[in-house]
């Protein structure tokens, strides 16, 4: 029970720290803003069909970056902290190019984005960015068949080539990384309390068993949901079919109306699994490990025995960038594995670069003290560096393939959760 | 200062046999401001009669209109009694006395018409309806509103603002009626008018008013007895005849009409006047009512009215004296003259145009001023 | 020379105001309308088509969530009237020199963001916080009581965020009655509880009547209680229509349940208006 006369300091962490805004954090924030840009724009939109043969990519990479220059600065959007706030990485990378960059927190959701963007991008203008940190998601999927961003050019690339792990490339929904390459990834799995839970849940079956009636937390996300629906049926959610979607769609409403779930949460689950709220919880992995880093908290999270889906934050160049050489360069920068090491020394997602582990073990062996505990638990942490039989049953997102499959996908599941 | 009771011989007053409608004794009502006392009213006694027509009279912050809502119970005296009818409701809140008050900006209620504003009294009492409907009515033609009853106040001048004030309180036919200058909103005509209404409906309806003003010729037009107050204090408790023609206080001398202030040292005193040293060929002679000794300085006033112009040395038993003109002001169906005398002293003369409109005297000219001893008073 | 500038006064008074509703507020509405009638979707652009079938979709969809909306509304409205006249009743009456300090103090937690007033409700009615844990360690609630993710909660936190707007017209209204009516009143024989039920609350009306149209509307629409304080089956209309424009991106959608939602405000507004003789409090308000 927390002392009356002094807050809560997860409480006070929870209003002034990274949770608000990662991934689908605060809806609330920004609604009008980009509702109303859109309205006042009009929305207009056309596809582009996506290059389908490699010859075909190549030819468009070269068209693109043809004649583009290093022009010495890079402006960057990000996530809020997702990051170390000093910047080493950025710094480095100056120290090293001569290229300066500009990093704005400025990405709060993926929705919100790709509305303010979106106008933007289709009127063929600067959206002030060089290079932005997109989640896999049906945005990113429209930004793709929009044809808002850059294809890569390989060639510019060789730290990706070289060092990024064999998983984290030719993803379904990027086949080649013809736009995009891999930031962090992360898993969605169940967090638990164990001060409420004695036994560990090893499926996701314990997020429907009436004796946490109330006491379990769900995602608002559609695609979370439907994934974690989907699993519980034996069902692969990146292959299933609109048949398999209605079926999660019913385990779904029965969890709901039998009162099990307590809440649709946003990002914003992790406070009340903290303090008892809840439970038990679909989570996200490094949401679980940070919290238990900086509040002392001892959550856990699993990926249960069904499997789990693992999702993907990517780089991007957007269309109109005014520096695309100067990003590409500081994309693949990432890429070199001390990097990619101390970028998960802070983040707690999972590196691209698998590379990253041994180095963040050296650094471990190095240090001393709380910060050597601290190094040693990432390194070892399969939430950060997922062993092979942990990978073996992840999955990642089904990636919808147009507006009509995924207004049905949505019509199928945003009313479980806006219930 | 001197307190003055209702004495004997005062025009009005309450007969002795009969239970006086209102009585203050010895009331005193304290205020705490700003963290220090303050005595709005120091010690107020008064007694009035059922039926009369009475005025708290004196410039604002007097004391009156504390010693009103005391009356009817919106204040409670720090010390003293308040009798109505010889009982005593020091305590009792208004919603319980019975005494009904007209307020200074009437405080009509907005968001009632003027039927519901008046019989707002008689339905907290439970007055059967048929009798609301009746007694309203009446009121309604006394103040002369008939026809108007479904108006709001805000769709009405000031002076039906006005009746509808009177008459809801009249309506619920009142021991005695409270009016805190009800005239005060009004210009001057129709103050005038509603002066000689107000007098009308009280005749008519026989009820004791208690009549709070500032304005000195309201209170000697209307009231049957006036209190002159000041600081807190009663000046003067007497009818308008006797408080204008014989002033007890250089206050209420001051306060009331126009007067002429004089002084002088007593050179002969005879029993009831005295002799004052003013001019060398000066003689004014004065009625004392309190024994005064030849040396002590004595303070008469005399009002302009009863003061006689002349440029040659009157003849006769006259108070007179010599002074020059200083200002001659034509104000129609009179004439305004001030004189400044030798001591220094100015005596404003009012003289009637009785035969002629020509003056009798120029601005330059020396003149002699006269009046009968009788009409002027010695102050305490 | 100056007739003309006389003539031109108002309008040059009404120009900025004008403007800014006409680019802000008319222009919007306008093209929402628009989007409402259209169909598409974000990838191959959205075309005008008198497309009322976001109409018939919305309201089948979500009129469980438009009734919810209203009876939230109309509950944390009935709520505010009950907590919030005894307020302003104190601190128009009873606040003597003090008055503008209980003002302030009154609106100093609107001075934090709305949201994070919201989320502290969070951290206060927790299952095991600074409220219910001491009184379920006493045994006095049963350890599977909550208040989040209850209607109530979602309830409570608009009645609180709205507060304000419901407080300061009444306030306004009882100010300016003149204490001497009041007086008028108990000098009329009536005691203190008539004079209230005759004379004050009558009074106090337009300022109700305000403070029902400035809570009862924005609370109606509200979405940041319900998705902050809210479980399952409290989602209001405001979510709905968040989530129609950015997660859905199904703008038709989201324009046509706007719409309807601001036609069933305006015409309850009406509705109530009228029911209460506006006109006549309306006068009362403006004395």
């Amino acid at each position: 029970m927390s002392n009356p006369s002094t807050p809560d300091p997860s409480f006070l962490r929870g209003l002034t720290q990274r949770r608000l805004g990662r991934r689908d954090a605060f809806r609330v924030a920004g609604f009008s803003a980009a509702g109303l840009a859109l309205a006042a724009c009009g929305v207009k939109g056309k596809g582009v069909a996506r290059p389908t043969t490699s010859a075909q990519a190549q030819s468009e990479v070269e068209k693109y970056w043809a004649g583009k220059v290093k022009n010495g600065h890079v402006d960057f959007a990000n996530w809020p902290l997702y990051m170390d706030p000093d910047h080493p990485e950025l710094k480095k990378f100056t120290e090293q190019t001569g290229i300066t960059v500009t990093y704005k927190e400025v990405i709060q959701e993926t929705t919100s984005w790709f509305a303010k963007i979106q106008p933007q991008l289709a009127a063929g203008q600067s959206i002030d960015y060089d290079l932005m940190v997109v989640t896999n998601s049906i945005q990113l999927t429209q930004l793709i068949k929009l044809g808002y961003l850059v294809p890569l050019d390989h060639e510019k690339l060789p730290n990706f080539t070289k060092n990024v792990g064999e998983r984290y490339k030719n993803e379904s929904f990027d086949p080649g990384n013809v736009f995009t390459v891999p930031y962090a990834s992360g898993m969605t799995g169940i967090a638990y309390n164990p001060k409420y839970i004695d036994t560990p849940p090893t499926s996701y079956a314990a997020l429907w068993d009436p004796k946490y009636k109330g006491k379990v937390g769900m995602m608002s996300d559609s695609q979370e949901i439907a994934n974690f629906g989907m699993f519980m049926l034996g069902i692969d959610p990146e292959k299933s079919t609109p048949a398999d979607w209605e079926k999660a769609a019913e385990k779904l409403r029965q969890q709901r109306d039998s009162g099990i779930v307590r809440k649709y949460y946003d990002q914003s689950y992790i406070d009340p699994l903290a303090k008892g709220d809840i439970w038990l919880c679909q989570a996200w992995s490094g949401d679980v490990f940070q919290k238990n880093l900086s509040d002392g908290t001892d959550l856990k999270f699993v990926i249960p025995d069904e499997g789990a889906t693992i999702w993907t934050d990517n780089f991007m160049i957007p269309k109109t960038a005014a520096n695309p050489v100067d990003a590409i360069t500081l994309i693949d920068f990432f890429y070199e594995p001390t990097i990619a090491a101390s970028m998960a020394e802070y983040i707690n997602y999972v590196p691209p670069v698998p590379a990253a582990q041994e180095i963040i073990r050296a650094d471990a062996a190095k240090a001393t003290g709380q910060d050597k505990k601290t190094l040693e638990m990432i390194a070892d942490s399969p939430l950060v560096f997922p062993s092979p039989e942990v990978y073996a049953k992840l999955r990642t997102y089904r990636t919808l393939a147009d507006a009509t499959e995924q207004k049905k996908f949505e019509g199928i599941f945003q009313p479980i959760t806006t219930s | 200062m001197t307190e003055i009771q209702a004495g004997a011989g005062v025009a009005g007053e309450a007969t002795p046999d009969q239970v006086p409608a209102i009585e203050l004794d010895e009331v005193v009502k304290e205020y705490v401001s700003h963290g220090e006392v303050v005595q709005a009213v120091k010690g107020v006694s008064m007694t009035i009669g059922e039926g009369e027509f009475f005025s708290l009279l004196g410039p604002s912050g007097c004391g009156k209109t504390t010693s009103m809502r005391m009356i009817a119970g919106f204040e409670e005296p720090t010390k003293g009694v308040v009798r109505l009818h010889g009982q005593d409701v020091t305590n009792v809140p208004p919603n319980k006395r019975d005494v009904n008050m007209v307020f200074q900006s009437y405080a009509l209620f907005p968001h009632m018409n003027v039927w519901d504003n008046v019989a707002f009294g008689l339905k907290r009492k439970k007055v059967p309806d048929g009798e609301v409907r009746r007694r309203v009515g009446e009121m309604l033609e006394i103040v002369d509103l008939v026809g108007r009853e479904k108006r709001r106040p805000r769709e009405m001048s000031g002076g039906q603002q006005q009746r509808v004030a009177l008459a809801r309180a009249l309506v619920n036919r009142p021991r005695a009626l409270l009016l805190d200058e009800p005239l005060g909103a009004l210009d001057l005509k129709l103050r005038q008018h509603m002066q000689i209404e107000l007098k009308r409906i009280q005749r008519e309806v026989g009820i004791t008013f208690v009549y709070v003003t500032h304005d000195q010729s309201e209170a000697l037009t209307m009231s049957d007895r006036i209190a002159v107050m000041n600081d807190g204090l009663v000046e003067q408790l007497a009818g308008p005849r006797e408080i204008y023609e014989r002033p007890a206080t250089k206050f209420v001398a001051g306060f009331i009409g126009t007067s002429n202030l004089l002084s002088g040292v007593a050179r002969a005193v005879n029993g009831s006047s005295a002799v004052l040293a003013l001019g060398p060929e000066d003689r004014v002679i004065v009625p004392i009512k309190e024994a005064v000794a030849e040396g002590d300085t004595v303070e008469l006033t005399v009002r302009p009215e009863k003061i006689m112009i002349s440029t040659e040395r009157p003849e006769g038993d006259l108070s007179m004296v010599e002074g020059t003109v200083s200002e001659v002001v034509y104000l129609g169906t009179y004439n305004s003259y001030a004189v400044a005398l030798a001591g220094g002293a100015e005596i404003t003369v009012f003289q009637q145009n009785v035969h002629d409109s020509t003056t009798t005297a120029e601005r330059g000219d020396t003149v002699w001023l006269s009046w009968q001893p009788q009409h002027s008073y010695a102050l305490q | 020379m100056s007739r003309v500038r006389a003539a031109l006064t108002p309008y040059a008074l009404i120009f900025p105001g004008g403007v800014w509703l006409a680019i802000f507020f008319v222009v919007p509405t306008v093209v929402m309308l628009s989007l409402s009638l259209q169909s598409g979707n974000v990838a191959d652009g959205f075309v005008f088509t008198w497309n009322w079938q976001s109409y018939v979709d919305g309201l089948t969809n979500y009129h469980d969530q438009i009734i919810r909306s209203l009876a939230y509304g109309l509950a944390a409205t009935l709520i505010q009237i009950v907590i919030g006249f005894p307020v302003a009743y104190w601190i128009a009456f009873k606040g003597g020199r003090h008055k503008s300090v209980y003002l302030f103090l009154l609106l100093l937690p609107f001075l934090v963001s709305f949201v994070l007033r919201t989320i502290s409700w969070q951290f206060l009615l927790s299952d095991n916080g600074m409220l219910l844990g001491p009184l379920k360690d006493l045994g006095l609630l049963p350890h599977d009581f909550r208040v989040l993710a209850t209607p109530y909660a979602v309830i409570g936190g608009l009645a609180y965020n709205f507060l304000p707007f419901m407080v300061l017209p009444m306030y306004v209204a009882l100010e300016r009655i003149d204490p001497r009516v009041l007086e008028a009143a108990n000098d009329l024989y009536a005691n203190k509880f008539q004079t209230f039920i005759r004379v004050v609350f009558p009074l106090s009306l337009p300022g109700v009547f305000a403070g029902v149209l400035m809570t009862f509307v924005p609370a109606t629409s509200d979405y940041v209680n319900a998705s902050v304080l809210g479980g399952t089956n409290t989602t209001m209309i405001g979510n709905v229509i968040q989530n129609q424009y950015l997660v859905t991106q199904d703008y038709p959608t989201a324009s046509a349940l706007s719409f309807t939602l601001m036609a069933l405000l305006l015409i309850g507004i009406f509705a109530y208006a009228k029911a209460l003789g506006t006109e006549d409090v309306l006068e009362v308000a403006a004395r």
